[in-house]
């Protein structure tokens, strides 16, 4: 294997591994997928990460090596992704797949497009109002906490497209989502409450928390911690922005 | 009744898990087992403590690891890592009422920080609520995980020969 071939090994290894990171995958798949991959693609791999940077090593047998830190870049999570390039680590090694090949179908996964967003929208609406329906709101409480959601959602997904800090996105999110739906109050619907309490609870950052509990119960303690306080700030954030809607209404609450 | 009861309540929680799954883009073939796991998830926390006086950190570690379970046979099915299926079909059990006390006591105790009986009921309050949504988080991930342990060789090989590349 020449050094060339291995830097060129290497570079698409850094990318996979950073698509992979960048789209919330929890690190011990990482680790084990670009292993997979370089060892189809005959290196080994030894990866080191962190939030936000990764140092890779790529060595060939014959004591050739090349190591580099990579920048994660920060792409919303993808589980289409998850299940695509494990799917690609596989398909590497079984069918013993060349460089050209794996690249020219990681390409090709990776600008799949995306789900639609009007789709999203109404579907994470749709979910609020059951789960308000799941904490014992009535008809109206769900109709409410459908609009509610339609209007956060709605804020968020414009906010993120206009790359405005995400914990700004999630104050303002949070806000807008409980204002709308403390008109539950003054409409006099009687689990108002609840309708007011689901209103906020698309923003909470399932991904990421259950991710952090993943790492540090397989050993990656540091990057596990990482993205718990990561999520712990998102919450905060979510809390702070309906903290200001109830500072508004507490008096009809009580 | 009851019948009905417990089917509604899988079905507003498969509605629920479809939904913000979505947000995180799972492939499309990954819906509807996303939809059987939550329900059966919910509908069985939903039986055990309304029917057996189970409480509900328990019930929420006991159908976090059915859902876990269930996720490494359909994962094999629709060539899924394990986390595509479960991390969806976990949220509408996440303790959204809880929670959102707790926020609400915190204010309310800083409102009323200068009359000492109210303040200390809300501080109490606050502590109640916080821990019940601290636990049931944690036990929602522990439970869902302990398959992956359980079943490593398994557990790791979920999109082997997948027919979707």
């Amino acid at each position: 294997m020449t050094h060339e071939y291995m830097v060129e090994i290497a570079d698409f290894i850094a990318r996979y591994l950073s698509y992979m990171l960048g789209a919330g995958v929890h690190t011990s798949r990482v680790v084990r997928n670009s292993k997979r991959l370089g060892k189809a693609l005959g290196v080994d791999v030894s990866i080191h990460t962190s939030q936000k940077t990764a140092t890779l090593t790529v060595s060939s047998g014959t004591g050739d090596r090349d190591t580099r830190v990579l920048d994660i870049p920060a792409f919303p999570i993808s589980f289409e992704w998850n299940a695509d390039l494990s799917a690609l680590s596989w398909a590497a090694h079984d069918r013993r797949m060349t460089l050209e090949e794996v690249r020219t179908k990681f390409d090709e996964l990776v600008s799949k497009p995306g789900m639609n967003p009007v789709f999203v929208l109404f579907m994470v609406s749709l979910a609020n109002a059951s789960f308000c329906r799941l904490f014992g709101g009535d008809i109206w409480a769900m109709l409410i906490t459908f609009t509610a959601t339609m209007t956060g959602f709605f804020t968020r997904q414009h906010l993120m497209k206009n790359k405005v800090n995400h914990y700004i996105v999630f104050i303002v999110s949070a806000f807008v989502a409980s204002i709308c739906a403390s008109s539950a109050l003054s409409l006099g619907i009687e689990t108002a409450e609840i309708a007011l309490a689901t209103s906020v609870l698309y923003l909470v950052p399932g991904v990421p928390l259950i991710n952090g509990l993943i790492d540090i119960t397989d050993g990656h303690i540091q990057i596990g911690i990482s993205r718990l306080v990561n999520a712990f700030m998102l919450i905060v954030c979510i809390a702070i922005g309906m903290s200001i809607t109830l500072m508004m209404v507490k008096d009809s609450l009580l | 009744m009851i019948a009905i009861d417990i089917i509604s309540d899988g079905l507003f929680a498969a509605v629920a898990a479809m939904g913000f799954g979505s947000i995180s883009g799972p492939p499309m073939r990954a819906f509807p087992c996303i939809a059987i796991l939550a329900a059966v998830g919910h509908a069985s926390r939903y039986c055990l403590m309304n029917f057996l006086g189970v409480d509900i950190a328990t019930a929420s570690l006991i159908a976090a690891f059915i859902i876990g379970t269930g996720s490494v046979f359909f994962g094999k099915k629709v060539f899924c890592p394990m986390t595509v299926l479960y991390i969806p079909a976990l949220l509408p059990m996440v303790p959204g009422t809880y929670a959102y006390k707790t926020v609400f006591s915190l204010i309310m105790f800083f409102q009323e920080i200068s009359s000492p009986g109210k303040g200390n009921e809300y501080l109490q309050e606050m502590i109640y609520n916080g821990s019940v949504s601290f636990s049931v988080l944690f036990m929602l991930a522990v439970g869902a995980t302990v398959p992956v342990f359980l079943l490593r060789e398994k557990a790791n090989s979920m999109t082997r020969g997948s027919c979707f590349l």
